[in-house]
């Protein structure tokens, strides 16, 4: 089996040659997105990648596991958008009181 | 002058602030906390079944099945829960690679081999903690809350 790394360079690559012409419309945001998807999912595509060099896993098991890390991310943007709305109720909570004292001091 | 300026932009700014449904989340619920590390622990147990036949074990995958069905709907039905629906709907989505995408499989194939079992197990336990850590969030969020009030009152 080629070293890992060389495997990651040669996918980055061929991501790139795939959307072609498309690779220089992509806003910077989608290129991070993807980049970021490699970087997050290095550690499991390397032991799924040896996996299925060692005859482990077959092919269609490796694309069932891409896919669910896939999945994963979405649950994860799903928790990060969840927190943040809770940091945002407390920041309204926080927001209330502040209001509630300064119309006290304004009006009372 | 000034003061009556201040206070009509204070009510202004609350108006527009406190009425953003979108931000509304809901309150930690115990029962659906309770009923998340439930599945979780069941999941995990039948998923190491899945090297052996499917058709073995057909009564606990309905149980576990019927199981997610009912928190699916209550969690449907709690307000402002889109987050944790979506999240559900994710996990339960049969072309999707996660929880009942991996049933499916394991119906599909007969039986799995022991290193995807592993692997794909790992990757569903990871979609389901991120479920149980928010739910825990929200807990740690009401806690907050009810300090303010009773520090308020």
């Amino acid at each position: 089996m080629e070293d890992f790394d060389q495997i990651l360079k040669k996918i980055k690559a061929e991501l790139v040659t795939a959307f072609g012409d498309k690779w220089k419309d992509l806003s910077s945001e989608s290129k991070k997105d993807i980049d970021q998807f490699l970087g997050d999912s290095e550690d499991k595509l390397k032991r799924w990648t040896f996996l299925l060099a060692n005859g482990a896993i077959d092919l269609e098991d490796y694309e069932w596991l891409l896919k669910s890390q896939k999945d994963v991310m979405l649950m994860q943007a799903l928790y990060s958008a969840g927190i943040s709305k809770l940091k945002i109720g407390h920041l309204k909570n926080k927001a209330i009181k502040t209001i509630l004292s300064v119309v006290k001091t304004l009006v009372l | 002058m000034k003061q009556i300026k201040i206070l009509f932009t204070l009510i202004a700014f609350s108006c527009v602030f406190f009425s953003c449904e979108s931000l509304k989340t809901a309150i930690h619920d115990q029962y659906a906390y309770e009923k998340t590390i439930e599945i979780k622990v069941e999941a995990s147990n039948l998923m190491d079944k899945a090297t052996l036949p499917y058709s073995s074990y057909l009564k606990e995958i309905g149980d576990l099945g019927l199981k997610i069905q009912k928190i699916v709907a209550y969690e449907k039905d709690r307000p402002n829960n889109e987050i944790t629906f979506a999240m559900w709907q994710l996990l339960t989505d049969k072309d999707k690679n996660l929880l009942v995408g991996f049933f499916k499989r394991w119906q599909a194939k007969g039986q799995l081999n022991e290193a995807f079992v592993n692997e794909a197990k790992a990757q569903i336990m990871e979609a389901l903690n991120l479920l149980i850590q928010y739910e825990v969030r929200k807990d740690k969020q009401s806690k907050e809350s009810l300090l303010q009030l009773i520090a308020s009152a």
